[in-house]
Formats: C-alpha cells, structure tokens, sequence
C-alpha cells in the first residue's frame, strides 16, 4: 500500500530547462501549488508547460533550480508510488483489458490487486460492462476515461493531468471534463493541469498560472473564486466570462510582448 | 458508439478473411501452374539426367520413405535444438542491450561478426572441438538463427510509444519493469517474425553442419547424392528440406496469427541511433574497439578453456604469425589472396544481380498489381527454402562453371531482396501520394517521386544483410560443387589439417564480410540522408 494518501504541497525553486543547442524551454520559475488544490497551467502551444509538468513528474530533471513535493524529490515521490499521471493520449497498452490496464497501475506500484476497488473506479469513470474490453474496441473518449481512472486507482497525492481530455472531439471533450473531475475533486488530491482550453482551465481549477510563449515564464496568477461543486450551468454566468477573460487578456499580452524579439536571455 | 466500432471491426475481419483467402486460392492457383510446368520440363529434358519432375520424386520419396524419413528425422531434430538454443541466446543478448543501453552497439557487433564466421570453416572447426555427434550441427543452427532474432527483436523492443515508458517511469520503477510490463509483449510480432525466418534457417544450418562429416541426416544424403550423380535422390532431399522449411514457416506464423492480433511487421531495418555527427564517429570507434578486442579475448579465453591443442586451435597470435612474421606468411597470404580474387569473381556479380533483379522485380509487381498478389505470396513461401541445400542442384542445372555460382549467390540475395522492397514500396505515405494523384501524376511518376525513395530503407537492410547470406552462399557452392575459391580452400585446407590455413580464412572471411556489411551500411546512410531524411540519421 502507499505509504500515505494526503495531498502533497509542491514547491518549485527558480526552475528552468534548457534542451542541448540552447533550446531554452522553461525559465527559471517559482511556484508554490498548495496542498488539496486543482491548478492549472496554461499557455500556448509549445510554450514549455508539458515540459514543466514532466518535470514535477520527475520524468526529465531541470537544468536550474529544484522541484520539492511534499519536501522531497520528484523521482523519490515517484518510488513511493505516490504521483499519477495521465496523457493527453491514452497509452492503454492494447493487449490488456481496461482492468488490465487498471491493473498495471497497481503492479507497478507492488500493491494488492484489489476487484472491489478496480470496479468501483471503472463504474464511477462510467465504463461498466466494459471492464473486460479492449482498447481497440473503445471510442477515444472512452480510453480516456480507461486512462482517468488507472490514474486514480494507485490513490495518488498528487495527480499530473496533460490535456487529459485528449484528441476527441469537441462534444466528447467536454461530457468527459463534465463528468471526470468529479471523480478526483472528491478525494482532494493536489492536482496539476496542463491545458491549452482556457474554459476547461476556468471550470477544473482553483489557481490558473499563465505561461508566455517559450520560455515559459509566468505571467499571470490568476485565483478562480467559483463555488465547489461546479455545476455545468456555472459557464454561462457572468463570474464566470470575469475569469476567462482575464485569462485570455494575460496570454494575448504574453503573446504580442514576446512578438518582439527577446531583449535579454 | 461502441457498437458502432464493434461492427466495423467485424467488417474489417470479414475483409481480412476474404482476402486471406483469395490469396490461398491464388498460392494454390500457382503451386499448380509451377508443378505442371516442372513436370513438362522435366520431361523434355529427361535425357539429360539433370532435373526430375514432381512424379518421379514423389514416386521415388514413396519408395524410400524409411531412408529419407530417418535422415529427416535427424536433421529435424539438430535443426530444432540449433533453433531452440540460437533463439534463446538472440533474446538473452537482446534483453542485455536494451536493460544496458550503452552495450546495444557492442552486442549487435560482436553478434554480426560472429555471424558472418564462415559456416564452412566453422564447420570443420566445430567438428574436432565438439566430436563426432550432432554438437556441429546444433551449433551451427543456432550461429545461423541468432542474428536473424536478434535484429527484429531489438527493433520491436523500441516499438512502443514514449508515453507507456513515461507511465512506468512515473511510478518510480526502472528498465527492468520497463522490459516485463511494456517491451517484451509490444516486441511479440518482431520476434515471430524473427522466429519465421530462423526456422528455415536453422534447417539450413544442420544441414550444412551435417555436409562436415556426420553420419546420419538429409545433409548426408546430399552429399551421398551428389558425388554419386544421383538425381533423383538430390532432388527428392531438396523437395523434402524444402517442404519441412515451408511447414516451419506457415506453422510459426499461423501461431502468430492466433497468439497476435496486430498484424505482422516486416522489419530489417535497425535505424542508427541519433547521436552528433563528432561524437557520433568517437563513439563508433570507441565500440569498434571493444567489439574487437572483447572477441579476441573471447576467443583466446574459449580455446584455452576447452583446454584444446596448439597443433588445432589456433590463437590470435598464430594468425598473426601465419600471415605476418611466419617464414612462409607471404605464400599464406598468395594463396589466400588468390582464392579470394577467384571467389570475388563469383561473389560481387551475384550479390549484385540479386539485388538488382530483387528491386527491380518489385517495381514490376507494384506497377503490375494485377501479379502481385500471386507473386508476393510465392515470394513469401519462397523465402523460407534453404536455398544452399540446393545447391547441388542449381550445378546439376547449370553446371559447375561460373554460371551456376553466380545463379545460386544471386538467388540467395534475390528473395530477401524482392520482400523487403516490395514491403517498401507499399509503404510509400499515403498522403503524399494523394498529392501526387491531385495532379494526375501517371504511375510511372509515382513510382519515381514517391515509391522509389520510400523502398530505399528496406533496399539497404535486405542489401546490408545479404552480404553475410552471400558469402555463405559462394562458400558452400565452392565446397561442394566447383572446387575453387576461398570456399574450396577452407575445404582443402580442414581436409588436411593446414590449421593455419584454415583459421585465417576464417579471419579474413569474416572481416571481410563485416567490411562489406559496413560499406554497404555507409552507402545507405549517404544515400538516406538525401533520399529519406526521416529515416536516416
């Protein structure tokens, strides 16, 4: 079992990553993501969030700077067996099952195998009766939904979504950020959000931090005071449209700043 | 939704099916016209004693079914333990280089050099080390099977998306969770299709084990045969490996089928890894010298644990008497260096028909579809024939003078070389040509622009690993049929006991094989980098 189910804090000290030949993809950076809550990272595409976000997954290690989750290091958190992460594309493994490839999670993890658990998620996910299918005969919103909840099965502390939501089609993407969020805002888990939809970023979160253009530098830190639970009407108010267009207001400036060229490195 | 997906899926089964089986019904139009046609032939040159037709051999095959069933009997099951141990060694080897990164190159080389030992010298060789018993030929089963694994599968241990290694990385586990959980299983279809072609191979492979002087099996009935001029028996052994080899291969792949859904690939490529071009010829270099000397020292370290006489097992410094310090190296290498310009005369000219007719074939068959289906599963089939046991044959036909070496070298090149191009012409990106059918591009400029380019890749793999097949190829015709050549001196030189002979050709025969194995791969990187960025490094 993990060690410990309580949302993680995470702190990132002045980190940056540079690729061989100079490619600089994120500049040195502070954040602090509070324990329990869903923040979002947004910027336009190619501006280094991804890349940030593996780095607090301990998938690539910055070239300035430290990550701490919980005051201990990403790839540590990651032995532990205490982060999950979910891609914009699936990545079920296609000779296993959905609870297969649930199950995977745990395996990875050295934990029990536990059915009642297994099930229960595939149900809350809304994949009954497909438990035993798989992917290939899955619609993309549904191997999503495959992916969400193998994420969740390990009972992460922290939970790293990159577009979650993938590459379906609109009216899929929003019934999956409709229904899915629900199934991890209940656990409190501190979570991280990669998007580059500024409204799923307004309806998921609690924090929005606004990256500009490559290198990724913050320019905005934006608080989403909108009551919990959300309920789908809430897009269509007005504190809501606040929000979105104050988010949309710091990427164009973001994005007309950096169109001139960069004064200093 | 789902049902939808569900239904379609069966509809593409059903597509599936019917075209399997339109395609049996074509092999089987062809096996026909193939059989009439042999027995016609047959009969018109049924006084010259060279070719019998299918009746004959099957009547015969009838006849002496206790003789061939016992000999095949005992190649099968040499071929069977060569395969068995040959397999296991690619898939150990494999699993070091990808649980150890930094070893890939020094694996895949220290493997291509050893498979590119000329069978016929390591033949003799493994004869005195390993007695009189099926040791030679179990041995040289497993040399002729490893390498053929161990290239598909390290391509099909990569074969899987970054993200599912990303996923076991953030769980915290490593390589090794990596290897169980997501690169043995996504590897499957690669090994299977390595394991296709390693089952003719290891046939082959007893088989020539068997030509070194062992008592019993379908080698030993070739050799019987054709020093007694014995047609009928030369080419009922040769239907009979032929057939064997055919079933290894439908079997292994019909256990495929059933095992895989995904359908399988046809791969023989490695890509080169992507390293700066610097670095990229230090660390080359660096590899070519542990390669180097991890296999002198390997073979030092072999013969002085098996603890094996001076006057036989030659060291690495006996070589470098023989052919450098010796009173009489100059004449060593004379005689060396003449029979390899003997068999170079063969070997270039062969390996050069068969690639060409191999490519040029498959650009008749891609303009011609109308052939290509028939064509491509004959092609197939004819893949897994252990094309050297006929070997005496193609000398029956065409007799023992230049002809017929160079017939059976390009035919050992031309199979390999029509799938793999034909594989890579059909892989020419569909995208592209929609473009080219937007404007009403011809055939003829389709296949230039866009086809041509796109089978350049599978061109250079089947190029770079006919040449090892090559050399095997002129070898064994040398050996057995014309007596001259590098081939006939390694012959000569077991026969008498000349070990110093005998082991440099060795040396020689195989640097020289991993040489044109390397030229053969510079050229393809050059030619790659202009033709096909994306695939070349």
């Amino acid at each position: 079992m993990a060690a410990s189910t309580a949302p993680l804090e995470v702190v990132c000290h002045s980190v940056g990553k540079t690729y061989p030949g100079d490619v600089e993809a994120v500049a040195p950076l502070d954040l602090q993501i509070a324990p329990g809550q869903t923040t979002a990272l947004v910027g336009p595409s190619g501006c280094g969030k991804s890349t940030l976000l593996r780095m607090i997954a301990g998938l690539e290690t910055p070239t300035t700077g430290s990550i701490e989750i919980g005051g201990r290091s990403p790839a540590e958190t990651a032995k532990d067996a205490r982060l999950a992460l979910a891609f914009q594309d699936p990545s079920l493994l296609p000779w296993r099952t959905v609870r297969g490839n649930i199950e995977l999670a745990l395996t990875l993890t050295r934990q029990e195998l536990d059915d009642d658990r297994i099930d229960s998620l595939i149900r809350l996910v809304g994949l009954a009766g497909f438990a035993d299918t798989r992917p290939a005969a899955l619609s993309g919103g549904m191997r999503q939904r495959a992916a969400i909840a193998r994420a969740l099965v390990t009972e992460p502390s922290l939970l790293l979504l990159d577009e979650p939501f993938g590459a379906v089609d609109e009216l899929t993407r929003q019934q999956l950020a409709r229904e899915l969020p629900a199934v991890w805002e209940a656990r409190g888990t501190t979570t991280v959000l990669v998007t580059h939809s500024v409204t799923e970023a307004v309806a998921l979160s609690d924090r929005i931090i606004v990256l500009s253009p490559r290198p990724a530098h913050i320019v905005a830190d934006i608080a989403v005071d909108l009551p919990r639970p959300r309920a789908a009407e809430l897009s269509r108010t007005p504190e809501f449209a606040v929000i979105v267009d104050e988010v949309l207001q710091a990427l164009t400036a973001a994005k007309s700043a950096t169109a001139a060229p960069p004064a200093e490195r | 939704m789902s049902a939808v997906s569900v239904r379609a899926r069966r509809l593409t089964t059903a597509a599936t099916a019917r075209a399997d089986r339109n395609q049996t019904l074509s092999i089987v139009a062809g096996v026909i016209i193939l059989l009439v046609a042999w027995e016609l032939a047959a009969r018109a040159l049924t006084d010259a004693f060279v070719l019998a037709g299918p009746i004959d051999i099957a009547v015969y095959i009838a006849q002496n079914a206790s003789l061939i069933g016992r000999a095949l009997a005992v190649t099968l099951g040499n071929a069977a333990a060569g395969f068995l141990l040959g397999n296991v060694a690619a898939m150990l080897l494999a699993g070091v280089a990808v649980l150890w990164p930094r070893s890939r190159t020094i694996v895949t080389g220290a493997g291509l050099l050893v498979f590119c030992l000329p069978l016929v010298a390591t033949g003799p060789i493994l004869r005195v080390v390993l007695g009189p018993g099926p040791g030679p030929q179990i041995a040289l089963a497993a040399l002729a099977v490893y390498y053929t694994t161990l290239i598909p599968l390290l391509v099909g241990l990569k074969a899987a998306p970054s993200t599912w290694f990303d996923l076991v990385r953030s769980y915290g586990r490593g390589r090794y969770a990596a290897l169980v959980h997501v690169r043995a299983r996504a590897s499957l279809p690669y090994l299977f299709a390595g394991l296709q072609i390693a089952a003719p191979a290891a046939f082959l492979g007893a088989m020539v084990g068997e030509f070194t002087g062992a008592e019993s099996g379908l080698g030993v009935l070739t050799i019987r045969a054709s020093r007694a001029l014995d047609v009928e028996l030369t080419w009922a052994v040769a239907t009979v490996a032929t057939l064997v080899s055919l079933l290894a291969y439908v079997a292994i792949g019909a256990i495929a089928k059933a095992l895989l859904r995904d359908r399988p690939p046809v791969i023989l490529a490695t890509a080169p890894e992507p390293l700066g071009r610097g670095r990229r010829a230090l660390r080359v270099g660096i590899d070519l010298a542990i390669v180097t000397g991890l296999v002198l020292l390997a073979w030092w370290a072999a013969l002085e644990a098996l603890g094996l006489n001076a006057f036989f097992a030659k060291r690495p410094g006996d070589i470098l008497d023989a052919l450098l310090l010796a009173p009489d190296a100059e004449q060593t290498r004379a005689t060396l260096f003449t029979a390899l310009g003997e068999t170079a005369v063969f070997v270039l000219p062969g390996y050069l028909a068969g690639l060409l007719l191999g490519a040029g074939l498959a650009v008749v068959f891609i303009l011609v579809p109308a052939i290509a289906g028939t064509a491509m599963a004959f092609a197939l089939a004819l893949r897994s024939i252990p094309i050297v046991t006929t070997a005496p044959l193609v000398t029956l036909l065409l007799g023992r003078e230049a002809l017929g070496t160079i017939v059976l070298v390009a035919v050992m090149v031309f199979f390999p070389t029509l799938i793999a191009c034909l594989h890579g012409l059909r892989q020419a990106p569909g995208q592209v040509m929609d473009v080219l059918d937007s404007y009403a591009a011809g055939p003829v400029q389709r296949l230039v622009r866009v086809r041509i380019p796109a089978m350049l890749p599978a061109f250079f793999a089947a190029a770079r690993m006919s040449v090892p097949a090559a050399v095997l190829a002129v070898t064994v015709v040398e050996w057995l049929a014309t007596g001259n050549g590098i081939g006939s001196l390694m012959a000569l030189s077991a026969s008498l006991s000349d070990y110093d002979m005998l082991w440099s050709s060795v040396v020689i025969v195989s640097v020289l094989a991993v040489a044109g194995y390397a030229l053969v791969g510079a050229i393809e990187a050059r030619v790659l980098r202009t033709y096909a960025p994306e695939q070349g490094t």
